[in-house]
């Protein structure tokens, strides 16, 4: 039997990240004609897993909808210390 | 209006092959919405082509299937289908999985990534006909050492067109557990021999450093070679029955039914977002109890589901950091709970592909218990895990779909993980078939949930009693549904399974209780949780069943004599007490040490009620009550039914008291209340 009291391991929270708008333009959007009403405030930056794989995504948050969607490490926040490796 | 089908094909045909991961568009156009010319476009062949192609790669993992059933030589294989077999596409086109077997969804969901991340990291320039490639990685791969990855490349006319695959269990990979089940482990170099990308064949030869890195870090080589000799003949024929098709219906028809296939999934998907899920954000948690170092800490899912148009986005922000021990899982185990809980709750129909994720995005803080990350945060019971996300999801949604709600199953392997010695020197060891592997499913609409079958994400099958009892030196005692213990429910929830052995030499034994604190197999559209699940040890000096040559009793008093190893107990009577219980911690022990004589008894969770238990057709709960599913008592506790007769001595003659349950009925809250 355990008498002792558990606690909750702590929580970690993915960030996303502000956009600018040079990123919007980058990515094609027209905030005015795209996303009428919205500001750049509205659009956030984080990596997720989808059906490709891992990607860093730049979303509209209320609409959910991906205008940068680019290819990020295969294995997402896990890298091989071989990459580091230089081959002839 | 449909588009032209000039513009279907820019869609696909603009991605350079170089650029073989960029981000494809979201589909505008259904496949049912595509003019016969736009599907040729697409596809470069015509539907029945695409769909006999289809239909055709479902048959070969099928045959790989089953020809490895009848081929292995370790139980884990032959008798539990610890494994699965799929078919993904070239390089060029982001390697989609177009097709799984019957067995495992979990396995199946982990491969794209898998087959992806494999070939990458070993390098597609470096692939040669007659290679098969191996990998275990967790976090390449997914899933936990023991399963390993065997991917065979198919070569048409001298490029790589096609992989079959095949993601098995294998006896041992090492590490400080036998057999490795334990969420013990302490990181990774405890878990087992992690294999990066390797080759295994090469020319159709055998590697022999490749298999002697294997044999010289895993036990049970004699049976781990006859099972990769079969795995191997499985590629092969998955291979011969590949390139018949090609033969037969050509290269550009193939990557047409390949992109066809997901294409297929992801419409079914998609659709059934936008249509069954409103707009909006749904919450839940769930949780695991502890892990194996102590019991201080408890590690908290926080899901958050968003929904918009034909999208979804889960988020586990705020779920807790890994677990110091081998409970954890990771992202690809996520992404597959994501995607079966999803293919669970609102689309039932369209086969598993890649394409089902194609209106998802999974959104992931590294090193949560759910996406823990080495070397310490230690993946082996991952299911344990990530089972905690489609519980999560289960009550996320539940809600909102009503009706169309499901019951959570037993949420757990609850399993068990023994090895000894017998008394003629010969090592055993027995992995996932005498704990509480199989149990209860939730109810739905349909009807009562079934309470024998594993849990939502896997699809195994149970070994026969004789093949566990002439592997190892056990009795199997007892399997035995537990009444009251389904979730009550209009329809309701499968019943507890209780497994019971009689150990016949002494050894070492792990269970996993992880989900005792709290139910898994949530109720829905009104309808209660099942019982938690429980372990409980019989040493022979508490109760001798070999020498009183009597099983272990029934009544409840036996287990005041138990030495509990997990459950919500009472500390006296040492009886399942889910509401009032106390935690018994499931590693208190690390290994529990059970001489020759011992007798366990796991008992899994119950699964969830559907509907209002009150409204359940009496005659129906008489008849609960004639097959020991519900007791009298609980008749009346749960369902408000009034049954009088007597179940086990005269059980055709039980009456329902219809004014009697009237009354009750009338009287009666909501049992969750």
């Amino acid at each position: 039997m355990t008498k002792k009291t558990s606690v909750l391991a702590p929580g970690l929270v993915q960030e996303r990240s502000p956009v600018t708008e040079q990123q919007l333009i980058d990515a094609g959007v027209d905030l005015a004609k795209d996303f009428p009403g919205s500001s750049v405030d509205d659009f956030r930056q984080y990596p997720v897993l989808a059906e490709g794989g891992w990607y860093i995504v730049i979303k509209h948050q209320r609409t959910l909808q991906t205008v940068s969607r680019v290819p990020w490490r295969l294995l997402g926040p896990i890298s091989l210390l071989s990459e580091n490796l230089m081959l002839d | 209006m449909n588009p032209p089908a000039a513009a279907v094909q820019k869609k696909t045909a603009s991605i350079p092959e170089d650029d073989f991961r960029a981000a494809r568009p979201l589909d505008t156009i259904f496949l049912r919405d595509m003019t016969d010319a736009q599907f040729r476009a697409r596809y470069n062949t015509d539907r029945f082509t695409a769909s006999v192609l289809a239909s055709r790669m479902r048959y070969i993992v099928k045959h790989m299937s089953t020809g490895l059933l009848t081929t292995a030589f370790s139980m884990i294989l032959r008798d539990w289908y610890d494994f699965a077999a799929t078919i993904s596409g070239p390089r060029h086109l982001n390697y989609p999985m177009c097709s799984g077997s019957d067995s495992l969804s979990i396995f199946m969901f982990t491969m794209p990534e898998g087959i992806r991340n494999t070939i990458e990291e070993f390098g597609a320039e470096n692939l040669r006909e007659g290679d098969v490639l191996i990998t275990n990685d967790p976090y390449r791969v997914g899933l936990h050492v023991n399963d390993v990855s065997f991917i065979r490349p198919i070569f048409y006319k001298g490029k790589v067109v096609s992989f079959v695959s095949m993601r098995a269990h294998q006896l041992d990979m090492g590490g400080v557990v036998a057999g490795g089940f334990s969420g013990t482990k302490r990181n990774v170099y405890e878990t087992g021999v992690v294999i990066s990308p390797t080759l295994l064949y090469r020319n159709n030869k055998p590697v022999a450093s490749t298999f002697n890195f294997i044999f010289d870090n895993a036990r049970f080589g004699a049976l781990l070679l006859p099972d990769i000799k079969s795995l191997y003949q499985s590629l092969l024929l998955g291979e011969r029955l590949l390139l018949e098709c090609l033969e037969k219906y050509g290269l550009d028809a193939y990557y047409g039914a390949v992109q066809y296939s997901a294409d297929v999934s992801a419409d079914a998907m998609r659709e059934a977002i936008r249509t069954k899920i409103p707009d909006g954000v749904y919450e839940a948690e769930d949780g695991v109890d502890a892990d194996g170092v102590d019991a201080s800490l408890e590690y908290k899912l926080k899901l958050k589901l968003t929904k918009y148009g034909d999208n979804v986005e889960v988020d586990l922000s705020g779920s807790s950091a890994q677990a110091r021990s081998s409970i954890n899982c990771g992202p690809l185990d996520v992404k597959g709970a994501v995607g079966i809980a999803l293919k669970m709750l609102i689309e039932q129909k369209a086969p598993l592909t890649s394409g089902c994720f194609r209106n998802i995005d999974i959104v992931m803080p590294p090193g949560t218990f759910c996406t823990a990350t080495p070397p310490n945060g230690t993946i082996f019971m991952y299911w344990e895990s990530s089972l905690t996300i489609m519980i999560a999801i289960y009550k996320a949604l539940s809600k909102v779909l009503g009706q169309e709600a499901i019951g959570g199953d037993f949420g757990s392997l609850l399993l068990h993980n023994a090895n000894g010695v017998t008394k003629d020197g010969a090592v055993w060891l027995t992995a996932a078939t005498c704990g509480g592997e199989h149990g209860p499913w939730g109810a739905t609409r349909s009807g009562d949930g079934d309470s024998y079958t594993v849990n939502h994400f896997n699809n195994n099958l149970d070994p026969a009693t004789e093949a566990i009892e002439a592997d190892v030196p056990v009795v199997m005692m007892r399997k035995d549904y537990i009444a009251d213990t389904g979730g009550p429910g209009a329809n309701r929830g499968g019943a507890a399974v209780c497994r019971e052995t009689l150990w016949l030499t002494d050894g070492d034994h792990l269970a996993s209780p992880f989900h005792a604190k709290k139910a898994s197999g949530v109720g829905a559209n009104g309808g209660c949780a099942g019982t938690t699940q429980a372990v409980w040890m019989f040493p022979p000096e508490a109760f001798d069943v070999i020498g009183k040559k009597q099983f272990l009793p029934r009544t409840q008093d036996i287990y005041a004599v138990s030495v509990p190893i997990g459950g919500m107990l009472d500390p006296k009577t040492k009886v399942l007490d889910p509401a009032n219980g106390e935690y018994y911690y499931w590693a208190q022990q690390e290994i529990w040490h059970a001489k020759a004589g011992t007798s366990l008894r796991f008992q899994t969770g119950g699964g969830g009620g559907w509907g209002d238990p009150r409204t359940r057709d009496p005659e129906r709960v008489k008849r609960d009550v004639r097959d020991e599913y519900v007791t009298i008592d609980g008749a009346y506790r749960d369902y408000g039914v009034v049954v009088t007769g007597d179940p086990v001595n005269d059980p055709e003659n039980l009456q329902v008291d219809m004014a009697a349950t009237a009354k009750r009925r009338a009287a009666m809250s909501h049992p969750s209340a």
